[in-house]
């Protein structure tokens, strides 16, 4: 890992196009600002962490029968799932 | 002007096969862009976001609005404006379900999937007052 030195107002220039600014600390935080194009996601880590993690055990494979949720009918005998329509209106 | 037809009292159905565009797919399914929304009246309010290229796989999801009556997540100015959503009723909104055996099953309310209804491009979001919401909000079966 590179590590670098910065203080409060010094900025790191990451492939020409992101800008990563240390704004101020405030006792333990560091206030970090960053300028990326749009199509450059950023996200705190732990939050995309487990978000991510949460995608992973929520995929399925061969659509599962789903339980029976409570306010719900019983499910008669499945029907073919079908796509949903999107009109042209 | 395409609209997806989806409403609190129908799903329509039909054989089309609308493209759902997620140009950076889901967090840890960056790469799979591309889906289809299925439902089933059977599994009503639930509907299926499955993987265009890839049969086998989906994703549970539910509008949230069919389980929570005050979810309103924060989208940021940055996501509206990726999303081209010039009005907020046409963002669609989905969030990811997880089945967890046992009948147990939880929603996603930290990390919702908006669709532009218009355009059908969608992107996952964090919501600027995600901090207020549970990953796995449970949903128990009976």
């Amino acid at each position: 890992m590179l590590i670098l030195s910065r203080k409060a107002g010094e900025s790191i220039v990451i492939d020409g196009r992101i800008v990563v600014k240390i704004l101020r600390l405030e006792g333990e935080l560091v206030k970090v600002g960053i300028e990326a194009a749009r199509e450059v996601p950023v996200h705190r880590q732990e939050v995309y962490d487990e978000i991510q993690r949460n995608n992973r055990e929520a995929l399925t494979e061969n659509h599962p029968q789903l339980p029976h949720f409570p306010g719900k009918p019983a499910a008669p005998a499945p029907a073919k799932r079908q796509p949903v329509k999107e009109t042209v209106s | 002007m395409i609209t997806a037809e989806l409403t609190e009292t129908e799903t329509h159905c039909t054989e089309g096969r609308d493209i759902i565009r997620l140009p950076f797919g889901l967090l840890g399914f960056e790469h799979v862009k591309q889906y289809i929304l299925l439902a089933n009246p059977a599994e009503e309010p639930f509907l299926w976001l499955q993987m265009l290229d890839d049969a086998k796989r989906a994703f549970l999801v539910v509008p949230p609005e069919r389980l929570l009556a005050d979810y309103q997540p924060d989208i940021s100015d940055d996501e509206v404006e990726f999303l081209g959503l010039a009005d907020p009723a046409d963002a669609f909104l989905l969030n990811i379900v997880t089945l967890r055996g046992n009948g147990q099953a939880t929603v996603n309310l930290k990390g919702p999937v908006v669709i532009n209804r218009r355009t059908l491009i969608g992107k996952q979001v964090i919501p600027n007052n995600a901090a207020q919401y549970s990953l796995r909000h449970p949903l128990a079966a009976s």
